[in-house]
């Protein structure tokens, strides 16, 4: 034991020598946290649209101040005489609302009254939506007019967890997660592969410590500075993204400490095995930063990949705590929704430090 | 200049290049993998989300709701439950990602042409998931009524959506034509740096600082190679986007390749620039991971700039993949010309002649 905390000792001692390895490690992952749960979100509000309004009755005016009101879509003005694809072609717009003649007949008479929209489909994302949001205030335009009597049924839709549909508040968990993927298991990794660039293993491999100790020593350093790290961004996800416990944090506070020791010692197994800090750091991004950013259900949902790349996701320890960090701060499903994911992660923890352990026990340098 | 010694000196370059086949196989084949899967796993598209059923009716005309609702693409039927609570912590446990609550009176109320609302709970931890369903489940309520009340056609607003560009709303065009523009740079910018820095490492740029050669021609020579490489990886992409990811090429191809050397060349003069003001591959390597994911972030490559808030989306514009997204999706698949394009061509010009010129000014005063 006492080994171990002298290895600890040491290894934090260095890290804090080190200034740009110290920068890296405390305020990159809040930097990226911020940046990456601020800019990244897939739904588009003030989606700026083109309307064309052939008809200039007060009704179609007042058809076209709904869509002003609404806070998703802003309306670009455009000239009635020029086509309104390319407002859309010169990326001026997303959609187009051509309002015909006789619209406003039609209303007063009651008939129906068509309007047509065009919508630029090369983000399909954003097309659906667009349509989705046009559907809802045409239908508020329609209520408004006393059509309601032919809609018998209506769909009372609750939204669970996230009424405002805040897209920060579901990618702001995704990127803590990504953030304490990426950094403890860059810095184990350097910490590691350094001993084997510059040799100083060998001085480890002369004295008394055995590997078991050594790499828990190392894993400790690391927790450590991960408990930093997780400290400074849990400050942000509270006050900058809003988001507050749901339920029982006890899950996400034990799947935290044991995702710190699987990403420690996954950091250090690339770093052992790798003696060469480029390459390992190569082997961080690859392996750590690349399988959870994508194979995750960071973006967007594991449903989503197709049936025959999903079961990888199974083998991505990201994935599991993206979901227990999810459901404590969104769902509140409590250990019952997460109690699996929690032994998931111990798993993997325990599987990387197992093959770290192995390749290093003999403490011998290899032929 | 001379063209017999810049002759000679790429020569060398190339040499040294294709004779490390792990060098190249990370420069072509890595990027093609990576480009076709997250073609093929990130997608936003909502498809068969699990729906649990309350039907406290249970009448004919419940179960024709049901059948209505799960018969669509979106949702998939995943089980009946007793009650309201029992559902409610399915939710919660996140077996299921919608609900459907039909009450007591509902087949009643329709035969005395009451209006009757069903309950619609969807998880919206993520909110485009949500938004989407949202509209997908309000659109199968509105043509199930319209079914019903067989009517010639409602009173009101008739919104005709027609999508442009990508009349299928196929997800992975977005994708994949933003994100080659993100591995040209990271790509890019990253072996670059390597080839400074390693000169520099293995002591051989004081030799090619000595040789009569002019900073301007060992540049130059160090580009070539190495663009020539990139260019291969971007025709294969090509390829691979018209067969495999069936984009429809509506706007003129060698606009696109234009388009397509400009980012290389931004992204090498990029990873150039680094290069010349960091000491190690160490520190080069360090550098990138803090250039990245800003980088990537900021991009528009796989979410909406619009999405962005406000403040943020100017900071796009000093993004070169940001500019070769729009390049991409407008020659791939809008079929915009150089008439619209041709902002972001100039802001591609402006990088790469900034930045190469950069590096060469930097490049004498490395030692």
């Amino acid at each position: 034991m006492r080994r171990i905390v002298a290895q600890t000792r040491k290894e934090i001692i260095q890290i804090l020598r080190d200034r740009l390895t110290l920068t890296l490690a405390i305020i990159l992952p809040a930097f990226l946290l911020f940046i990456m749960g601020t800019a990244i979100s897939l739904t588009v509000n003030h989606m700026p649209i083109v309307v064309q309004d052939f008809d200039g009755s007060s009704a179609s005016t007042k058809f076209v101040d709904a869509f002003r009101a609404s806070v998703t879509f802003s309306v670009v003005p455009w000239p009635i005489n020029e086509d309104p694809q390319r407002a859309l072609a010169s990326n001026e717009a997303r959609a187009a609302l051509i309002i015909p003649p006789h619209f406003g007949r039609n209303i007063a008479s009651g008939a129906s009254a068509p309007v047509q929209m065009l919508v630029d489909g090369s983000d399909a994302n954003t097309a659906q939506l667009a349509t989705g949001y046009a559907s809802e205030v045409v239908r508020a335009y329609n209520a408004q007019l006393g059509g309601v009597s032919t809609q018998p049924v209506q769909a009372a839709i609750r939204l669970w967890f996230n009424p405002g549909r805040d897209s920060k508040k579901f990618y702001g968990p995704g990127f803590f997660v990504l953030a304490l993927t990426l950094f403890p298991t860059l810095l184990a990794a350097l910490a590691t592969s350094k001993e084997g660039e510059e040799k100083t293993i060998l001085q480890v491999y002369a004295s008394s410590i055995p590997a078991s100790q050594y790499l828990l020593g190392k894993i400790f350093a690391i927790m450590v500075i991960a408990f930093c790290e997780w400290i400074v961004m849990m400050a942000l996800l509270v006050t900058y993204f809003g988001l507050r416990f749901a339920g029982d944090p006890t899950p996400f506070i034990v799947g935290s400490l044991l995702y710190a020791f699987c990403v420690a010692a996954f950091g250090t197994m690339v770093g052992a095995a790798i003696p060469s800090q480029v390459a390992a750091m190569q082997a961080v991004a690859a392996g750590g930063f690349l399988l959870v950013f994508i194979l995750s259900g960071l973006l967007f949902p594991v449903e989503n990949i197709p049936v025959g790349l999903r079961w990888l996701s199974n083998f991505v320890w990201g994935r599991y705590y993206i979901e227990i960090v999810r459901d404590a701060f969104l769902q509140g499903g409590g250990w019952p929704a997460t109690w699996w994911k929690v032994f998931a992660i111990s798993g993997f923890g325990a599987t990387f430090y197992g093959i770290a352990w192995r390749n290093m026990r003999a403490m011998q340098l290899k032929d | 200049m001379s063209g017999g010694r810049l002759r000679a000196l790429m020569l060398k370059e190339f040499r040294q290049m294709i004779r490390d086949r792990r060098y190249m196989i990370a420069l072509v084949v890595a990027p093609v993998l990576e480009l076709l899967v997250f073609g093929f796993v990130l997608s936003a598209t909502v498809t068969h989300l699990p729906l649990g059923v309350v039907d406290q009716s249970a009448t004919p005309q419940s179960r024709e709701l049901i059948a209505d609702l799960t018969e669509s693409r979106s949702f998939r039927l995943a089980g009946y439950y007793d009650s309201t609570g029992a559902l409610g912590d399915a939710i919660q446990r996140g077996a299921l990602d919608a609900g459907l609550v039909i009450p007591y009176e509902y087949a009643r109320d329709l035969a005395s042409h009451k209006p009757v609302a069903v309950q619609v709970i969807l998880n919206a931890t993520n909110a485009n998931t949500a938004a989407i369903a949202q509209g997908y489940a309000e659109g199968v309520l509105q043509a199930y009524d319209a079914q019903r009340a067989s009517v010639a056609l409602p009173r009101g607003v008739a919104l005709a959506p027609d999508y442009l560009y990508n009349p299928g709303l196929v997800g992975s065009w977005f994708i994949v034509s933003g994100i080659l523009g993100l591995l040209l740079i990271l790509v890019g910018t990253l072996f670059s740096s390597q080839m400074i820095v390693k000169e520099r490492a293995a002591g051989t740029i004081e030799q090619l600082l000595m040789s009569p050669a002019s900073a301007t021609e060992i540049i130059v020579a160090k580009v070539t190679p190495l663009f020539g490489a990139l260019f291969a990886m971007g025709l294969i992409a090509v390829a691979m986007m018209r067969w495999i990811f069936g984009l429809p090429f509506n706007g003129s191809l060698l606009l696109f390749l234009a388009g397509a050397a400009l980012c290389m060349f931004s992204g090498i003069g990029l990873g150039m620039f680094v290069a010349t003001i960091v000491r190690s591959a160490r520190q080069a390597q360090l550098f990138v991971f803090f250039l990245n994911p800003p980088l990537a972030t900021l991009s528009g490559a796989f979410t909406p700039v619009e999405a962005m808030p406000r403040w943020l989306q100017p900071v796009t514009v000093l993004n070169p993949i940001n500019h070769f997204a729009v390049i991409a999706r407008g020659t791939l698949v809008k079929g915009s010309g150089i008439d619209v394009l041709w902002p972001n061509f100039l802001a591609l010009l402006t990088f790469t002649v900034v930045l190469l010129s950069l590096s060469v000014w930097r490049y004498r005063a490395q030692l």
